[in-house]
């Protein structure tokens, strides 16, 4: 009699759990309220990626390639880049800068540009920059290490000479160049100072509220971030420079590459960001649909423990590296989506040297072992799981090196582990062989030349055991030379001598590619991770 | 009286059961071989700023020490701090929750809806080509795999056909009603939001519909095998010798408790549907509890993995216990055990 | 009470449901694939032929070719020797397990009951998928931890299913006829307990064959279990998203694969449960 009742007052007990699953107040979680994007569909660009790695919207947190794509067109930067040069160093909120030997240090001197207004409307000022950076050195969050140890500042380093003009004193052993180029980097990205102090609650300089609004001065302002959803970004009304054409740009998380694709054809997104090449190869044709590439400044390479034996003898190591079939990875694996690329400096940055003088030798391959007297190898190969950078699967990656291998009698375990779990290993110079990519945190030779030859770096020469003083030095040395010919020369010798005598195989250079509708124009991938949204058009 | 040491001893049995799935889970977390610091800083880290990370979420102290800091802080409502994104768990958690609850629950009821006539329709026409077409639905539904389903649901539903949206709970340009529940639906009905409510449920037909095929077909089962035993019983012979319509019968007595069986298992599919709704969120891109449970283990993010298994397991029996409630309120028999 | 027999006759009865036969006869299929893999898979499956990539079913490569060349029936056949082996070391692992702890907590009574039923119930209150993704992601992505990850989520089903048989059977006669002379508890576990109460774990054990090759598929598909290039059911789907709009097979055949198996060992557990125990039939 009663039973029929039963049912219907269970659903009316969860809608009552339902009801009482209230959330906290906004304030709480600190995600507020979401606002319709202005302007609708038309004067939007619907970006959908995967932004999983987003952590924080803060220009001294953000180190993650989501939270660089966002920052990076919320703030400006003493000096840029522009589009998708890494070569030449450009003014950005600084008009001029000049470099002095002032004997214990190189004093870089900013003058800035006036009557620049953040998006809050207060006008920019010295002590504005002297805020944004020395909170970067005094939060210590991943990024600040670019400050604290490349260029090897403290906070007091940092200072305003008047209303306009900035001085950064750096320590003789760091490089200016270096520094200018880490400057342009969302670390640099300069915070309206007086916004942010009213949001300071027990000393986190802001950070809690930057997290997920912004006060900056660039093109765009964060109008909300839901977490794991989506953010936002809304022009800014008070920016100083040339209007973008775009009022909105909604950066979707759309974690499923296939969602991503058929969104993209169906229209719903403008651009999507992480298709496969196989998904890049399927849309070329279709009507509406357009592919674009960019340039990554990553290197999916090789480490070989040098203490490990027979990897310490440099002829084996050789032999390794003459025996890979380069071109049929490329060609064959990635679809020619990828730069061959065999030096420890990838192409886009100065220093990098084109010589890729090793493509599948087996008789030469052999000759080497046989001159180190080695027979029959055998070695653990660790391998991440997962996609590799340039859309192949490791696993495929590692199987072909393998059978390349077992044609001059050399057998690798493959051994398949999470990247956390390979790293762990390998921080600890515990891998044989190792399968991983590497991509520069600032863009400058140094910031791989530095890890891939400076055993005291306690990076990637640590990791495979390369103790060689000699280039370690070679490359401390460049990082402080100002002039720029002679700079080059002088990675190009250090990268001819890792190309023979490292531990390392550096197997490609991959590139990104992007889906967009054909109506996207000004779209100009940074192989720093970034894009100005603002030249975008559709 | 009774009722409260019944309701009393129930509450501490949950609790219970929650410690252990705490330990449980808290083991399970700490045998990983990978240093969770290194996943959250990666490759790029110095070892300083591991060790400054390893000691900010104390992994540097021992298991036992650990645990008992985590276990206080769940008493204050402190779930730790997640590796991945930085944020308090109990944050993220309260952020994908809603999501999830009302996905499940738009499945379930769909399965109830589909699934209870079904399995009377079917036991009706036993035999009769109705019951094969309904057992082999039922069948397949227990047998798919859903994130299988979920592909082809959305390959034809959004992309072949493009009548439903591909992923997400509102449309991209649509803002979503000012919270309340937490469940887009409700709260545009509570906000009179008609442009919000046609979204989210639109965005909600796909994953439902998805989601909600296996539990269907166990309520179908269930249903039907229920109402088999009680039309094939002695009572029933004796209503339908008094000469009351087939019909009547069928709709006052039989379907009445049929369901009896139905409703137990009412808590048990919930569980279910929260595992189902790990693949239907990564597929269509339901900002949910299962999104963030992969996103976590991936990237060994334990005190994440810890906060949602601890609020999924508690799920489970809190269902358990809202239907027992609802029996031992209706049905004076019960009190008595 | 009259004495009954503790032997039951299973295969006769069994085999007169045509749904029955079908049932078996699929899972004959896929067991003579597992187990014949080399003999009936016309290519190697992790062969690529970098030719041939993406082909529509032909008559050279019946279900076509995947991404990378590799035959897709030839992987489907070595990914049913793949998936009945995790069916069957899931079902054995758990199966065993779990019983043995049910068979102990039954006869045992008292604390040993109650703690090991409170362990059961701990492992029941997981989301079966959570739990194995903590499981598989804290011990590294690989089939064999996936299996391990399925199976500690499989176990508690047995020991409740195990107690409650021994709790419904412990008063009978011939149990206490047994004890009065002197039999030891193991004894009557093993010769009189358990061949009754095996009924409902086997009718268990077939629903959880086709259950642990869902979860394993879902494991992989999520990349916590197989890893490719393994021709595992759910790495192929899982590897053929991307190509759903163009290429829709190779998504298509190994969902379809999967479907087919787990629904052979459902049917079989309808008809095992409908001829091992009367007293469980739910529909006729």
């Amino acid at each position: 009699m009663s039973y029929r009742r039963a049912p219907i007052l269970f659903v009316i007990a969860l809608l009552i759990a339902a009801a009482c699953s209230q959330p906290p107040p906004a304030s709480a979680t600190g995600s507020p309220t979401p606002q319709p994007t202005a302007g609708g569909a038309a004067s939007t660009l619907v970006y959908y990626a995967d932004v999983s790695d987003l952590i924080s919207l803060d220009p001294a947190v953000a180190y993650e390639f989501s939270g660089i794509l966002v920052v990076h067109n919320a703030y400006d930067t003493v000096v840029k880049f522009e589009g998708a040069d890494l070569a030449n160093i450009k003014a950005g909120l600084a008009t001029s800068w000049d470099t002095k030997d002032a004997g214990a240090t190189w004093d870089i001197t900013f003058k800035l540009k006036s009557g620049v207004k953040f998006a809050s409307g207060n006008p920019l000022t010295a002590d504005d920059v002297v805020y944004s950076l020395q909170r970067v050195i005094k939060l210590n969050k991943s990024p600040a290490f670019l400050f604290t140890d490349i260029a090897g500042i403290k906070a007091d380093a940092i200072k305003a000479t008047d209303a306009s003009t900035v001085v950064v004193s750096l320590p003789k052993t760091a490089s200016a160049q270096g520094f200018l180029s880490i400057l342009t980097f969302t670390v640099g990205g300069i915070v309206d100072s007086k916004e942010v102090k009213t949001h300071e609650t027990a000393g986190d300089f802001g950070s809690g509220w930057l997290l997920d609004h912004s006060a900056g001065s660039g093109p765009y302002g964060v109008d909300h971030w839901t977490k794991n959803s989506e953010v936002l970004l809304k022009a800014n009304a008070n920016y100083g420079g040339t209007k973008p054409a775009l009022s909105g740009v909604l950066v979707k998380h759309v974690p499923e590459s296939t969602n991503q694709q058929f969104a993209l054809e169906k229209g719903d997104a403008d651009v999507a960001r992480n298709l496969s090449p196989q998904q890049i190869a399927a849309l070329q044709g279709k009507t509406g649909i357009a592919t674009t590439s960019g340039n990554s400044l990553l290197l999916v390479y090789l480490g070989m423990n040098a203490t490990v034996k027979p990897l310490n003898d440099v002829n084996v190591r050789e032999a390794l590296r003459t025996a890979i079939d380069y071109d049929g990875i490329i060609k064959d694996l990635l679809k020619g989506n990828a730069k061959k690329v065999q030096g420890i400096v990838p192409i886009g940055l100065s220093g990098a040297n084109e010589s890729a003088p090793f493509q599948a030798d087996v008789t030469k391959a052999k000759a080497l072992l046989a001159q180190a007297g080695q027979t029959a190898v055998t070695l653990d190969f660790l391998v991440p799981t997962g996609q590799a950078p340039g859309g192949v699967a490791f696993s495929d990656l590692a199987a072909k090196l393998q059978s390349d291998w077992a044609k001059i009698g050399v057998t690798v375990n493959i051994k398949q582990t999470t990247t956390a779990d390979l790293l762990t290993t390998y921080r600890a110079q515990k891998g044989q062989l190792v399968m991983i990519y590497w991509g520069p945190d600032f863009p400058d030779p140094d910031a791989n030349v530095g890890p891939f030859t400076d055993y005291a770096a306690k990076s990637i020469a640590f990791r495979n055991g390369w103790d060689d003083k000699t280039i370690a030095a070679k490359g401390r040395d460049a990082a402080l030379i100002t002039d720029a010919a002679k700079r080059t020369t002088a990675y190009k010798d250090i990268t001819e001598y890792v190309l023979h005598n490292g531990p390392y195989a550096v197997l490609y250079q991959p590139t990104e590619l992007f889906g967009l509708r054909s109506n996207v124009k000004g779209f100009a991938w940074n192989p720093m991770g970034w894009l100005d949204f603002a030249s975008i058009t559709k | 009286m009774r009722f409260l040491g019944f309701l009393l001893r129930r509450i501490v049995g949950i609790a219970a059961v929650m410690i252990g799935v705490s330990v449980i889970t808290f083991a399970i977390s700490h045998v990983i071989p990978a240093d969770p610091a290194v996943a959250a800083l990666g490759d790029h880290a110095t070892d300083e700023q591991i060790a400054a990370f390893r000691s900010e979420y104390r992994l540097d102290r021992p298991l036992v020490e650990q645990y008992v800091t985590y276990a206080e802080g769940i008493l204050h409502g402190d779930l730790g701090r997640s590796i991945r994104t930085r944020r308090a768990v109990i944050d993220d958690l309260v952020d994908s929750f809603p999501a999830t609850l009302e996905l499940s629950f738009t499945a379930l009821l769909v399965s109830m809806l589909v699934g209870v006539p079904a399995g009377v329709w079917s036991a009706i026409y036993r035999g009769r080509p109705p019951d094969f077409v309904v057992r082999l639905l039922a069948l397949a539904g227990g047998s798919i795999p859903v994130f299988w389903l979920g592909l082809i649901v959305i390959g034809l539903g959004y992309y072949q056909l493009g009548w439903f949206p591909g992923g997400g709970r509102i449309d991209a340009f649509v803002a979503p009603p000012p919270p309340r529940t937490g469940l887009y639906v409700i709260d545009s009905i509570l906000a009179g939001d008609l442009n919000a409510l046609r979204s989210s449920l639109l965005h909600l037909v796909l994953p439902a519909l998805t989601l909600g095929y296996f539990s269907t077909a166990v309520i179908t089962r269930m249903t039907r095998s229920s109402m088999l035993e009680v039309l094939g019983q002695d009572y029933m012979r004796t209503a339908r010798a008094k000469g009351l319509r087939e019909r009547v019968i069928v709709l006052r007595h039989a379907l009445r408790n049929a369901l009896i069986p139905t409703v137990t298992i009412i808590g048990l599919t919930f569980g279910s549907l929260l595992s189902g709704a790990v693949l239907t969120e990564t597929i269509f891109s339901w900002p949910g509890l299962g999104r963030y449970a992969t996103a976590s283990a991936v990237s060994l993010d334990f005190p994440a993995v810890l906060g949602v298994t601890l609020l999924a397991a508690i799920v489970y029996p809190l269902a358990n216990l809202v239907v027992d409630l609802a029996y031992y309120w209706l049905d004076p028999r019960i009190q008595r055990g | 009470m009259a004495f009954r027999p503790t032997r039951v006759r299973a295969r006769a009865p069994i085999l007169g449901e045509p749904l029955n036969v079908l049932a078996i006869a699929v899972i004959v299929v896929f067991a003579a694939c597992a187990v014949f893999a080399p003999l009936i898979a016309p290519f190697d499956p992790l062969v690529q032929t970098l030719g041939s990539r993406l082909a529509p079913p032909s008559p050279e490569h019946w279900l076509g070719t995947d991404q990378l060349g590799r035959d897709i029936l030839s992987r489907l056949v070595y990914g049913a020797r793949i998936s009945l082996v995790i069916g069957v070391v899931v079902v054995a692992l758990a199966g065993i397990f779990g019983t043995f702890i049910g068979l102990v907590a039954g006869y045992a009574g008292g604390l040993v009951d109650e703690g090991l039923m409170r362990l059961t119930e701990v492992f029941l209150a997981f989301p079966p998928l959570i739990l194995a993704m903590a499981i598989a992601g804290a011990l590294g992505p690989s089939l064999q931890n996936a299996i391990i990850a399925i199976a500690a989520v499989t176990w508690a089903v047995y020991a409740r299913l195990a107690r409650g048989q021994i709790l419904a059977l412990r008063r009978r006669e011939y149990v206490e006829a047994a004890r009065s002379i002197g039999a030891s508890p193991m004894r009557i576990i093993a010769r009189h307990l358990l061949p009754n109460a095996i009924a409902p774990l086997l009718v268990q054990a077939s629903f959880d064959m086709g259950a642990a090759i869902i979860a394993a598929a879902g494991l992989s598909f999520i990349g916590f279990g197989a890893q490719p290039p393994t021709p595992e059911w759910g790495v192929m789907i899982s590897e053929g998203r991307n190509f759903i709009s163009t290429e829709p097979w190779l998504s298509l055949f190994p969902g379809l694969a999967i479907l087919f198996a787990v629904g052979a060992f459902n049917l079989l557990g309808d008809g095992l449960r409908d001829v091992l125990d009367p007293r469980l039939r739910r529909a006729g």
